[in-house]
């Protein structure tokens, strides 16, 4: 079952071409984070999914409705939550009347308590919401996207500006949301987030998906190469380890890029207690989500337009999806 | 899943989410769309009551000025200069329109503004609320704050020794008719200006005016200004309360008509180029 369909989504702003051509479907019941640099079309692409916006081409289905018609539209409200970038809320009540007041708006809403209970304002409940601070303000915005129980929820940057701790309560409400069968659209400049939140992931860049999969697949991720850093003892060169450096010396640490790091490791280790040293600042990793995520949108912040975006979109995968 | 069910089905209150309730016909289980307005209003109600600078601007501002007056232009003695009123006979009913003007057009044009700009609107757009019943809603809490503001002023007035009113429902047409055309012409100004920084002060530089020429302040004697004033929207307001006031005025079906005429036109620029998003494409 899918939540949200978008095929061959285009969108001009008068002769700049915001959406190429924008294809992704999201499954009910999951996750899904829409990456990509600022200005790349995440937030155009969110705001024809939630109706604010009109499209030029492509096909759009959100819980199967087409939000480009005023019909469609008007039905989905009653459907949709949406937390947006900016925060919005009148200063002058309370916690629990501004999320009341939007419950009243909703055929079937959810309980207010346990709305606020969800996102943990209970201790400021009675408090105005003038006198909350941002990140609680966050946390109210998120209260009124939840309140009319919506099936689908739409997250643009939910959690920035929240401290490690609000974020990761943050988090757990998203899950919690996703738990009792609610599916989320989700956009984030935080690869934590993306990571520890998203079933799946696609990466918008100049106007076109040019990656998408899950946040262990992204981009190869799971099959690249692993990569074993450590500082060069002292007097030794590159050229005496046992084994090929692949990769240039990046400040004092010597790069070698992997497939399986285990033989290389024993050999490395061999060498250097032959030696009587030791491999100081010794890590094996395999890229990041970020490493992945900045290799993929490195390309298109340099020459938005220039780029071949079908060969680019169209490059050998090294997933074994 | 698309499929349209009936809109019969919308009592049910745990339908599937295919059976919705038509929400322009204001179909909400349980509780009617006038409900929905009764809600809608209570809330407006309390953001207004709670906001110390709305209270003082909008709603006290009228009475500390008519007080002032009072002491100012006291005493019952009839004057040419107030058309053979007492100061009082003419300032209770103007300051009362002056209080109509804040809490209708003012009011309107600045929170209107202000709710688009920081996105507040373009979240109610998200939300089932049927935008007829937003503004309604917003209308009726405008005309109610106006009565409140109508009713202390008279009652200042009638401290200084004003008759009340003997035409009330000449009086009371007047209001909701000046409240009403208020109203859309302070929602006509919010669907012209840019940003909520500009809406304050294009509300005073058309209000301020306004009021001067059309008598609100002191009363004008000059022919040709009192003919353009005519023409405007708050001098025959002004007219219009001041009829009920005095002995055998009524209705005044010509000022009725000019203000009328003004809030249609408000209403109309407010339909036609009334924006949710503070950005639009």
């Amino acid at each position: 079952m899918t939540a949200v369909v978008v095929e061959g989504l285009q969108k001009t702003y008068g002769s700049h071409e915001v959406l190429r051509g924008i294809d992704f479907t999201v499954t009910e019941g999951e996750i899904f984070a829409l990456l990509g640099p600022n200005g790349a079309g995440k937030t155009t692409t969110l705001e024809i999914l939630e109706g604010f916006r009109g499209r030029d081409k492509g096909r759009v289905k959100v819980l199967g409705l087409d939000p480009g018609l005023p019909g469609d539209s008007r039905r989905l409200r009653e459907r949709v939550g949406l937390v947006l970038q900016d925060i919005a809320v009148e200063p002058y009540l309370s916690v629990r009347e501004t999320i009341a007041r939007n419950a009243g708006y909703y055929r079937a809403p959810r309980d207010v308590d346990e709305v606020i209970e969800l996102v943990g304002l209970r201790e400021k409940r009675a408090a105005k919401v003038k006198d909350l601070s941002g990140g609680q303000k966050r946390r109210l915005d998120l209260a009124m996207g939840v309140v009319g129980d919506p099936r689908l929820l739409f997250l643009d940057e939910p959690t920035t500006g929240f401290d490690p701790s609000a974020r990761r309560s943050a988090w757990e409400v998203v899950q919690d949301l996703r738990a009792s069968g609610t599916t989320i659209v989700l956009t984030t400049h935080y690869m934590d987030e993306v990571q520890a939140l998203a079933d799946s992931v696609a990466v918008i860049a100049d106007g076109r998906i040019v990656e998408s999969g899950t946040p262990a697949t992204l981009g190869g991720r799971d099959s690249a190469f692993a990569r074993i850093r450590f500082e060069l003892p002292p007097g030794t060169k590159v050229s005496d380890l046992p084994v090929r450096a692949s990769t240039a010396t990046e400040g004092a640490l010597v790069t070698i890029e992997v497939e399986e790091p285990t033989a290389v490791l024993h050999s490395l280790t061999d060498w250097a207690l032959r030696r009587g040293t030791t491999l100081q600042r010794l890590t094996v990793e395999r890229p990041s989500l970020e490493d992945v995520y900045l290799e993929i949108t490195r390309s298109f912040e340099r020459e938005p337009s220039q780029q071949s975006v079908a060969t680019r979109g169209h490059r050998p995968n090294r997933s074994h999806s | 899943m698309t499929a349209l069910s009936p809109a019969s089905t919308a009592d049910a209150p745990n339908t599937s989410p295919e059976q919705e309730p038509d929400l322009r016909r204001g179909e909400f289980p349980g509780r009617g769309r006038v409900g929905l307005l009764i809600h809608q209003i209570r809330y407006e109600q309390l953001s207004f009551w709670r906001n110390p600078q709305a209270v003082i601007f909008t709603f006290l501002l009228p009475v500390v000025v008519v007080t002032i007056f009072g002491a100012v232009f006291g005493g019952d003695e009839k004057q040419d200069f107030f058309f053979g009123m007492s100061g009082m006979e003419y300032y209770t009913p103007t300051i009362a329109a002056v209080s109509v003007l804040g809490a209708c057009y003012g009011q309107l044009a600045i929170v209107l503004s202000t709710r688009r700009q920081t996105g507040l609107l373009k979240r109610l757009r998200a939300t089932p609320l049927p935008a007829w019943v937003y503004f309604v809603g917003l209308l009726v809490h405008c005309v109610l704050v106006s009565l409140v503001d109508v009713v202390l002023v008279i009652g200042v007035g009638a401290l200084y020794g004003v008759a009340l009113p003997t035409h009330w429902t000449a009086l009371a047409l007047t209001l909701v008719l000046g409240a009403a055309s208020f109203c859309a012409l302070g929602a006509g100004v919010a669907s012209l200006v840019r940003s909520a920084e500009a809406a304050p002060a294009l509300v005073q530089f058309i209000q301020f005016p306004l009021v001067f020429i059309s008598g609100s302040y002191f009363p004008i004697h000059a022919g040709v200004l009192n003919t353009i004033a005519g023409l405007l929207p708050v001098k025959p307001f002004n007219e219009a309360m001041l009829a009920p006031f005095t002995h055998g005025g009524g209705y005044q079906w010509k000022e009725l008509g000019v203000l009328a005429a003004w809030g249609v036109l408000g209403a109309l620029v407010a339909v036609r180029r009334f924006r949710w998003d503070p950005r639009p494409e």
